[in-house]
């Protein structure tokens, strides 16, 4: 999967290997983005992420920290921090190693109906695992 | 989080706060906000003054001393510095002395007698006194000349000792004499350089007393079976002896305080020097004397060994 | 001849190794500080991060700390009176003691204090974030783990040494006040003299800078020890201890030469 981890700057990936801030809530993990690239204010930025997990149907999740969450909320969250990058390709890699509690083809594909985002979504997953993404 | 930053801030406040007070604190105590005083000392010497030297009153230091130089006619001029506040200590009839103390740095002492006087103006010139040690040294040899006669009195007890002690009561005999005049000696010390003739007497002495030891050996050797009496004032010359001994060491003791006192004094210093030199030999020559006295005496282990 | 040629070796490799440790520090120093003059850093986030640390090194633990400063003020104090009283020597006794606590002591025990209890915590949480891959998460994100993580608990930490130390310094001197002086105003003339005698310019820049490189030390050593720790879960103990180690050098090193400027 070397592959996957070489991707260029304009690829937000959401992946096992890219954790989240242990000790920051969920809110905060997606509010560094803002904060950081775009100088935005601490309260803006918080806004900003939190309308986010609203829009992902999991605006509950916000105060939780890294171990407090469940895989599925792990999953939304690093979703959430993918998308506030605002980068034209996203990158799913290998879901199945971080949504093993939720039948995740639909799962994933759920959010991204709620999502709204212009770029491309791509997911890489093992060849074995094709079958779930069938109708 | 609100909770967080209020502590923080609180902390923050009160911390600065209290570097604010503590830097106006310490500004004032340095004088920042006060004009500075200026004194010029006119001294012969500028012996064991430096840059940083205080100036005390009272012990309590005032003032120290910022630079040193010398006028048109050689003399030293030691310019100081006093905060405003400590200015009205400084009065037109005091005196400012040079204090070499034993221990510790040298000071200048203020003292001023009459409080009431008028203020010394700023930049004005005063005379800096040297405190002299040489004249504690007469007082120092009146107490050396008491304990020597101390010795002599002990000596003195010769007159009761047994008279089949012909040998030792003539020897005793000539060290009261040599007390004596080592006394008379001691009694007119106007320099340190007749102490040092003492010193001469005193080994005389010692000389004396190592006289004493041989006969005494010889004839403690001679004679096995001495009489009780003899021991008995045997056993006492070893006491005088040994009183001698101590008494001299305290001399001793005196003399190196002199000595150390005398150590600031420039003239003279070196016949004090040699003075130390020579007690120093003549008590350890009376020590080992003793000592040895102690050794070949016979009885000398002896506990129940009483003074008449 | 092996045996001499292999302990050279192993010296020489040591020395290298120290080396490297002590180029990586400089070098993750002068980043810090280049970050630090610029002015994009000091947005508000960095400095929330910045109050949050100095809220967990001193504000946390100011009761406790204050409450140690006081017991070990008053007991060397109360020994350094009583000695100087023994050999006649009370005169120096205010001097003595403000020298002794507050240039010397109260600082290097704040600068432990800091170190045992944040400097293991900052290495701890840095090789847990290395180990984890949370910086590159965080640089995939393109959040500067530097300005993020880094700075502001430097920051924090010089922040809360030279502030700790000096309120401890300030309790000292009150307490020694008290312990000369008693509950009146009368020896405030003396004990001002002797405090100013003391604390003259370069006293008290040295003693400000000596805190600010404990603070130093105690916060940008663990981190970068943090940051060598390799990624294995096992070696994170093995990362603190060497941490904590040269974060105990460092501050009697730092000591050391400070004594050494101020007495010889």
């Amino acid at each position: 999967m070397a592959a996957v981890a070489a991707l260029p700057d304009e690829v937000a990936r959401v992946a096992l290997d890219l954790p989240l801030r242990a000790n920051l809530s969920a809110l905060d993990n997606i509010a560094l983005i803002p904060i950081y690239q775009r100088h935005f204010r601490v309260g803006e930025s918080n806004q900003q992420a939190q309308q986010l997990l609203d829009h992902l149907g999991h605006a509950d999740i916000a105060p939780l920290r890294d171990p407090d969450m469940t895989p599925a909320q792990r999953f939304v969250t690093k979703l959430a921090r993918a998308l506030i990058l605002k980068r034209p390709r996203l990158v799913i890699d290998r879901p199945g190693a971080m949504l093993y509690d939720v039948p995740y083809p639909t799962f994933i594909r759920q959010l991204a109906a709620r999502a709204e985002m212009t770029g491309t979504w791509e997911i890489f997953d093992f060849s074995w695992n094709q079958a779930l993404y069938k109708e | 989080m609100n909770k967080l930053h209020f502590k923080v801030g609180l902390f923050a406040v009160a911390s600065l706060l209290l570097a604010g007070i503590f830097t106006v604190y310490l500004l004032h105590a340095r004088g920042f906000f006060e004009k500075t005083f200026h004194l010029q000392l006119a001294a012969a010497s500028a012996d064991g003054v430096a840059p940083g030297v205080p100036v005390v009153f009272s012990g309590i230091e005032i003032g120290r001393v910022t630079t040193l130089g010398l006028n048109e006619n050689g003399g030293i001029i030691i310019r100081t510095e006093f905060l405003g506040r400590n200015a009205k200590w400084l009065k037109e009839n005091s005196t400012f002395t040079l204090d070499k103390p034993i221990v510790g740095g040298a000071k200048i002492r203020v003292d001023s007698p009459d409080l009431a006087a008028p203020a010394l103006p700023d930049n004005a010139t005063m005379l800096l006194l040297t405190s002299d040690v040489s004249k504690e040294i007469p007082a120092l040899v009146e107490r050396v000349k008491a304990i020597l006669a101390n010795v002599e009195h002990l000596t003195r007890k010769d007159g009761d000792l047994n008279t089949t002690l012909a040998n030792v009561k003539t020897v005793t005999g000539r060290m009261t004499g040599e007390y004596g005049m080592l006394e008379s000696i001691l009694g007119s010390p106007e320099k340190a350089r007749a102490v040092t003739e003492s010193l001469e007497k005193t080994r005389a002495l010692i000389t004396k007393l190592d006289g004493l030891a041989a006969k005494a050996d010889q004839w403690l050797f001679a004679e096995k079976g001495v009489a009780e009496q003899t021991r008995e004032s045997l056993a006492q010359v070893r006491l005088i002896l040994n009183d001698a001994q101590s008494s001299l060491k305290k001399a001793d003791a005196m003399m190196a305080n002199a000595v150390e006192i005398s150590a600031n004094v420039n003239e003279g210093t070196q016949d004090l020097a040699q003075l130390r030199a020579e007690i120093d030999d003549a008590v350890h020559k009376a020590n080992d004397l003793v000592n040895e006295i102690n050794k070949k005496w016979p009885f000398a282990r002896n506990p129940e060994v009483k003074l008449p | 001849m092996n045996f001499l040629a292999t302990s050279i070796e192993s010296l020489g490799a040591k020395v290298v190794g120290w080396f490297t440790v002590g180029y990586g520090m400089f070098a993750f120093l002068v980043q810090a500080s280049l970050l630090l003059l610029e002015p994009a850093t000091w947005n508000r986030a960095t400095f929330d991060v910045v109050v949050k640390q100095v809220y967990f090194t001193a504000v946390q633990i100011l009761h406790v700390f204050l409450g140690y400063a006081l017991v070990i003020s008053w007991l060397i104090i109360s020994i350094i009176l009583s000695t100087a009283r023994d050999f006649g020597l009370t005169e120096f006794a205010s001097e003595m003691t403000i020298r002794v606590l507050v240039l010397e002591l109260l600082p290097f025990l704040t600068a432990l204090f800091v170190a045992l209890r944040s400097g293991s915590a900052i290495n701890t949480e840095v090789a847990l974030m290395q180990v984890n891959n949370e910086l590159d998460a965080l640089a995939h994100c393109k959040v500067p783990p530097m300005q993020f993580e880094f700075l502001p608990r430097l920051v924090g930490g010089v922040v809360s040494v030279v502030t700790l130390a000096g309120l401890a310094g300030l309790l000292a001197l009150l307490m020694g006040y008290l312990a000369i002086y008693g509950m009146n105003a009368a020896g405030f003339e003396p004990y001002t003299q002797t405090i100013a005698k003391i604390f003259d310019f370069k006293i008290v820049a040295g003693l400000v800078v000596k805190c600010a490189l404990f603070g130093l030390a105690v916060t940008l050593i663990p981190v970068t020890a943090g940051l060598e720790t390799p990624k294995k879960l096992f070696m994170v103990p093995v990362s603190v201890l060497r941490g904590m180690m040269r974060v105990f050098f460092a501050i009697v090193a730092i000591e050391v030469v400070s004594l050494a400027l101020k007495y010889i």
